[in-house]
């Protein structure tokens, strides 16, 4: 009987089902969702330490103290900072390169492989490379700029409110804009050649070409390289934490989650911290997800 | 033509940029590993030494004694070897763990009807927005409770839960565009589910499999959070959480430092070197 039979397909396709995703689910719910939820408890809380052990319900005070903490308003801008400079960089350098390496030439294949390098590096490596360049006493920038005399003392870079910032994000670029070049690479393979042919005959010089032809059909890639840019630069913490630890005038907002939850012990500050955190990167993973769908439509 | 051979000029210029951009600060670093301390801390700095030495790797592996302190770094004879083979422990437990768990879920999520599939499916790709950060001190307490601090495995439970959903989410992708055609003959010839799974889908995976695995290799190898946080001892110890501990308070032993960040970076590069094209077909097209 075609019927029972179909019946039994279907009940065991679904017992099957079950069988392949419960470890995912079992993974899942006790090593992200049970934290998750007495992290989200907890920030609603008063620290246990201070308490003698109970639970005292404090509404919304820790996400308001937090936030009024001077370090962490500091640490909100630094992260500005660091995601609006990485996000212009890594979009202007990646068209550039994209467009530098679109078209087929010799030994493309073996510069596409270095290209890629840097971003398959350990973040924690990269700093560690970059280290010895900006050090103050030995540092090969400090050497560079001095023997061309662009200034007359070394300077102790990572230290400045300016420069350690700036040159934290320039290591940050470095391990990243691999994936932004892809992402463009990608989107300039979906542009036809005819329609630079035929622009071609019309007389229209590269400049023009890129300017009403590359970039308008480039859109969808330049918003998924935006929003991928923007969420790793938010999340920004090995490079800092190897070139220049906890210092304050290049604390990012994830390194503000870490002093306070870590180094400070206050768990309960911590995690209404980096929940506040989880939002805006929601935010922009959402931005991400629509942009992604666009450019595939 | 005129306009043709500047183009060319433009392009050579800036290849050659590109390639001084991604290789200079690994040649900085070999060049600094293969200097003395001496070379390094001369006013001014000698960036290529004229007698490459072999100390730093020798004092990488063997420990620096009590003579060299005066960079502000010193290991112990065999502390490097042991947390690089931590992370090819680390990484490998935790790739396969990843591969069988997001695989099979990957597989049920596309394939199979079951009540809840799709509900199931996003909840586990929104779990990927959550910080580390927000769940880390409960985890830490989890893993005491259950005698996983400071261990490989403990760590691997934690890498494949918040590893899986991104692989799950590549391979679901991967199976979309499959043909379901090799695996409804199967099905037909008269395998079940689990065998048409096993013999005809994951052979027709294998190269999505390839470069997922390859992403994961890099990923888990280059972790650095979740491992400071869950080790204390070389008993588990990654080598990208031992490395930040050559880095000095005031001082650093950069020869020293930098042998360290060459051995860590030789894994990833063979791997993206190796699996160049497909890492590149996956990365621009998952993201």
């Amino acid at each position: 009987m075609p019927p029972v039979a179909m019946q039994t397909t279907t009940v065991e396709e679904a017992k099957l089902g079950w069988k392949m995703v419960i470890p995912v689910i079992l993974f899942a719910t006790i090593l992200i969702l049970y934290p998750l939820t007495r992290g989200l408890l907890s920030s609603f809380q008063a620290d246990r330490s201070l308490t003698g052990g109970r639970v005292k319900w404090v509404g919304l005070r820790n996400y308001s103290e937090v936030l009024q903490d001077p370090a962490t308003r500091a640490a909100f801008l630094h992260s500005v900072q660091y995601t609006l400079t990485a996000v212009i960089l890594e979009v202007a350098l990646g068209l550039v390169i994209a467009v530098t390496l679109h078209r087929a030439f010799r030994g493309r294949g073996v510069i596409l492989a270095i290209l890629i390098l840097p971003w398959a590096l350990p973040s924690v490596v990269s700093g560690v490379l970059w280290r010895r360049i900006f050090d103050p006493d030995n540092g090969l920038l400090n050497d560079f700029l001095l023997r061309v005399h662009l200034i007359n003392l070394p300077q102790v870079w990572l230290a400045n409110e300016f420069w350690g910032r700036t040159f934290i994000t320039v290591v940050h670029v470095w391990g990243v804009l691999p994936l932004i070049c892809l992402i463009f690479l990608a989107g300039l393979q979906g542009i036809p050649e005819e329609v630079y042919n035929a622009s071609a005959v019309d007389g229209a010089g590269p400049l023009r070409q890129f300017r009403f032809i590359t970039f308008p059909l480039l859109k969808p890639a330049v918003s998924v390289a935006l929003t991928v840019g923007t969420i790793l630069s938010i999340s920004i913490f090995d490079e800092i934490y190897v070139l220049n630890g906890t210092a304050l005038n290049t604390r990012s907002i994830v390194m503000q989650v870490y002093t306070v939850t870590f180094k400070e012990a206050d768990f309960a500050h911590g995690t209404a911290l980096a929940l506040i955190v989880a939002v805006i990167t929601a935010a922009f993973a959402t931005l991400y997800i629509l942009s992604l769908r666009r450019a595939a439509a | 033509m005129k306009r043709a051979a500047l183009l060319q000029v433009l392009q050579a210029t800036l290849v050659t940029a590109i390639i001084l951009w991604s290789l200079g600060p690994i040649i900085v670093g070999l060049l600094t590993s293969f200097s003395t301390e001496t070379d390094v801390r001369s006013v001014p700095p000698i960036w290529v030494p004229p007698n490459p030495s072999l100390t730093a790797y020798q004092e990488l592996f063997q420990g620096t004694g009590a003579a060299s302190t005066i960079g502000g770094t010193t290991t112990q004879e065999g502390a490097f070897g042991r947390s690089v083979w931590n992370s090819v422990t680390l990484t490998t437990v935790s790739t396969i763990g990843i591969l069988l768990v997001a695989i099979c879920a990957a597989y049920a999520f596309t394939r199979l009807r079951f009540n809840g599939n799709k509900v199931f499916y996003w909840a586990l790709l929104a779990t990927m927005i959550i910080p580390v950060f927000t769940i880390v001190v409960t985890l830490f307490q989890l893993m005491a409770s259950a005698h996983l601090i400071d261990t490989t495995v403990g760590i691997s439970l934690v890498l494949i839960a918040t590893q899986t959903p991104l692989a799950t989410w590549q391979f679901h992708n991967q199976l979309r565009d499959l043909s379901p055609e090799p695996e409804q003959a199967a099905l037909i010839d008269g395998c079940t589910r689990w065998q048409a799974f096993v013999r005809v889908v994951i052979p027709q995976m294998s190269s999505g499999i390839a470069a997922v695995s390859a992403i994961l290799m890099l990923a888990v190898w280059g972790e650095f959070l979740i491992p400071l946080l869950l080790t204390s001892t070389l008993r588990s110890k990654p080598v990208t959480v031992l490395i930040t501990e050559f880095i000095g308070k005031y001082t650093t032993n950069y020869p020293l430092l930098a042998a360290a960040g060459i051995i860590a970076l030789l894994p990833p590069a063979i791997v993206v070197l190796v699996l160049n094209r497909r890492i590149r077909g996956m990365l621009s097209g998952a993201s």
